[in-house]
C-alpha cells in the first residue's frame, strides 16, 4: 500500500443512540493520492475537523472504513496498533499552542520522537531541524514555551509535529489567528516540505485565498457530506454553486466576477492574484 | 461514558423541565431527608412510586434514563456489599473470617441499596431538568436570607455560574489536548500505573495553564463591561414561583406525610 487516504462510505455519529446523537459525518468516500495537497473547506459545522480527526483513528468511523498507510480503520478497531498509524501521521490542531507542556522549548519539540522511539540524540537533531525550518531561532531552545508570545508558540507546537517527520500533515486551521506574514510564511513552509519531500498535506481552512494559492486539490463539505472534490478551477468556476452553499469566492475571483459583469469576457475565472494580473495586464495592452 | 447521565443537562419543554430552579432544588431536598424517614416495604414503595412519576414528567425515556445511570450501579453494589458483609444481629446465614451475613444484614443492604438509587435518580433528574446556570440562580435564590449575617451569597453564586459555565469548555479542551498529545504519541490509560501518571503531566499542564488564561481573560473581560461586586445588581432571568411549583410541593408534602405516617 502507499501513503494515499482512502475514505469509504465514512460515517461518523457523535453520541450514538441518545438524545444527542449528532450525525457529523455522512457517507464520505474520497481518495487523496500521496504527495498530494488537499484542502478542505466548508461553513462552520460541516464536519471538517470531524473528517481529519479520522485520518490518524483519533475518532472510528461509525460505519465504513478507512484505508491509509498500511492500516484499515473500521468501527471495530481497538486502539493498540494506533501507534505506527500515528507516527506517520502528523496532526496539528486548532489553536496548538495551547498543547505545549514541557519545561523548554527543545523538550516539548523533541516529546514527539522520543514517544516513537527516537534516542535523546536523535530527538534533539529532530527538534533542531524543525525549529529551523519553521523559523524559530536556535536563542529559543532553553526558554520555556509559556514566556513566548503567541505566534512563537504556534511555531513551536508545529515544530512539534513536524519533527516526527510525518509523511502525512494534516492540519486544522493552523492560520488562525497569525498575522499575515506568518500565515505566508506557514503556508510556504508546508508547500516545501509537500514539494520537496512528497509529504501528503491536508489543510482545513476558511481563507480561500489559501485553497486557490497552494492546494491542488479541494474537498467541499456541506453538513457532514463531501459535496464536491476537484480543483479550484471546477470548485470555484461555479460562482452561484459556491455562493448557493454559504462559501466565499477568492477575492481575485470576486474581482474579475465584477469586471465580468461590467463586460469584460474570461475563458475561466481569474482565481488566483496571478491569473488576475495577468488578464489585467492583457487588458491593458490590447 | 457517552451515555452517562449523572450531572448533565437535557434541553426539554416538560412539566419539571418548566419548573422554577429554586423549587426543584428544595423539593429535591425534601426527597432527599424523607427518603431516611423510609424503613418498610410501602414507605419505600411509595417513593418509588414517586420516582417514576417525576422521571414520566421530566419527559425522558425509562429505559434511557436507567442507562444513564447504569456506570454507577458497581459503586453502588460496593457499598452495600460493605454492609452486607460486615453486619451485626440477626440469624447468621453464612460465616466466614470475618465476614457474615445475617437474614438483617441482607435486608438492610436492601434498603441501602433502594436508598443509593432514589438519591442519584432525584438527582439526576434535577440535573437533566435544569441547566446549570439555572441551578446557580436557584441556589442564589435560596441563599439570600444568609444576605442579612453578611455572607457575599451573590459572589458565591456568581463564582458557581462561572465554574459551572467553564465544565464545557475545559472538558472540550481536555478532548483536544489529549487529542494533541495522542498524535504526538501519548498512549493515556496503558502501561504501568508510573508510565500512566507520567502521561498525565502531557494533559494537565496545558489544562491549567488553559484554565488560568481563561480566569484572566474573563476578569478582564468583566472589568471592561464595568463589573464591580458591590451594587445590587438586576438579574437576566427571574423565576416565578408558579402554579406548577405549588401543585409539585405538595404531592411531595403528601408522599412525605405518607412516608411519615406508615414507617414503622
Amino acid at each position: 500500500m502507499d501513503n494515499g487516504i482512502t475514505f469509504e462510505k465514512v460515517s461518523h455519529i457523535y453520541q450514538p443512540n441518545s438524545p444527542f446523537s449528532h450525525l457529523a459525518l455522512n457517507n464520505a468516500s474520497f481518495k487523496i493520492e500521496p504527495g498530494d495537497f488537499v484542502a478542505i473547506i466548508g461553513h462552520t459545522g460541516s464536519g471538517k475537523s470531524t473528517l481529519v480527526q479520522h485520518i490518524n483513528a483519533l475518532l472510528k468511523p461509525t460505519t465504513g472504513q478507512i484505508l491509509i498507510y498500511n492500516t484499515k480503520i473500521q468501527p471495530e478497531t481497538s486502539n493498540k496498533n494506533l501507534k505506527q498509524l500515528r507516527h506517520h501521521v502528523g496532526m496539528v490542531f486548532q489553536f496548538p499552542e495551547n498543547q505545549l507542556f514541557e519545561e523548554t522549548v527543545i523538550k516539548d519539540i523533541m516529546f514527539g520522537p522520543k514517544n516513537y522511539g527516537a534516542s535523546d540524540d536523535e530527538a534533539r537533531t529532530a527538534a533542531k531541524e524543525a525549529m529551523q525550518m519553521i523559523g524559530l531561532e536556535s536563542s529559543l531552545a532553553d526558554k520555556s514555551p509559556f514566556d513566548l508570545s503567541g505566534g512563537q508558540r504556534r511555531r513551536v507546537a508545529i515544530a512539534g509535529v513536524l519533527a516526527m517527520k510525518p509523511e502525512i500533515l494534516v492540519l486544522d486551521e493552523p492560520t488562525a489567528g497569525l498575522d499575515p506574514r506568518g500565515r505566508t510564511r506557514l503556508l510556504d513552509l508546508i508547500t516545501n516540505l509537500n514539494q520537496t519531500q512528497k509529504v501528503t498535506i491536508v489543510l482545513v481552512t476558511h481563507q480561500m485565498e489559501d485553497v486557490v494559492d497552494y492546494a491542488k486539490k479541494i474537498i467541499v463539505m456541506d453538513n457532514g457530506r463531501v459535496i464536491r472534490f476537484g480543483n479550484s478551477q471546477e470548485i470555484f468556476g461555479d460562482p452561484s454553486w459556491v455562493k448557493a452553499h454559504h462559501l466565499n469566492l477568492p477575492r481575485s475571483a470576486q474581482f474579475s466576477l465584477a469586471l465580468k459583469k461590467n463586460g469584460v469576457k474570461f475563458d475561466r475565472l481569474a482565481l488566483t492574484i496571478d491569473q488576475l494580473a495577468d488578464k489585467v495586464s492583457n487588458l491593458v495592452k490590447h | 461514558m457517552n451515555n452517562f447521565l449523572f450531572g448533565r443537562y437535557l434541553p426539554g419543554n416538560s412539566w419539571i423541565h418548566k419548573m422554577s430552579p429554586q423549587s426543584k432544588l428544595l423539593l429535591t431536598f425534601f426527597f432527599v431527608i424523607i427518603i431516611f424517614f423510609a424503613n418498610n416495604p410501602l414507605t419505600y414503595g411509595i417513593l418509588i412510586c414517586l420516582i417514576l412519576l417525576s422521571i414520566l414528567m421530566s419527559g425522558i425515556s425509562l429505559p434511557y434514563f436507567l442507562k444513564g445511570i447504569q456506570p454507577l450501579i458497581w459503586l453502588i453494589i460496593f457499598t452495600v456489599a460493605l454492609q452486607v458483609l460486615f453486619a451485626s444481629g440477626g440469624k447468621v446465614l453464612w460465616h466466614w473470617g470475618i465476614f457474615s451475613i445475617t437474614d438483617q444484614s441482607l435486608i438492610n443492604g436492601g434498603y441501602i441499596f433502594i436508598r443509593f438509587m432514589l438519591i442519584i435518580m432525584i438527582s439526576t433528574i434535577l440535573t437533566l431538568t435544569t441547566a446549570p446556570l439555572a441551578i446557580a440562580d436557584g441556589v442564589q435564590t435560596l441563599l439570600h436570607p444568609l444576605k442579612k449575617i453578611k455572607v457575599p451569597v451573590d459572589t458565591l453564586a456568581l463564582m458557581l455560574s462561572i465554574a459551572l459555565r467553564f465544565v464545557p469548555t475545559l472538558m472540550d479542551e481536555m478532548t483536544t489536548v489529549m487529542n494533541a498529545q495522542r498524535s504526538r504519541g501519548v498512549d493515556f490509560g496503558t502501561g504501568s500505573l508510573r508510565q500512566r501518571l507520567k502521561s498525565a503531566v502531557p494533559l494537565l499542564v496545558p489544562l491549567f495553564s488553559g484554565a488560568i488564561d481563561h480566569a484572566e481573560n474573563l476578569s478582564v473581560a468583566m472589568e471592561a463591561r464595568g463589573f464591580t461586586d458591590s451594587e445590587h445588581r438586576s438579574k437576566y432571568r427571574v423565576y416565578h414561583w408558579q402554579n406548577r411549583d405549588l401543585l409539585s410541593a405538595i404531592i411531595f408534602l403528601i408522599i412525605g406525610i405518607l412516608v411519615v405516617y406508615f414507617r414503622s
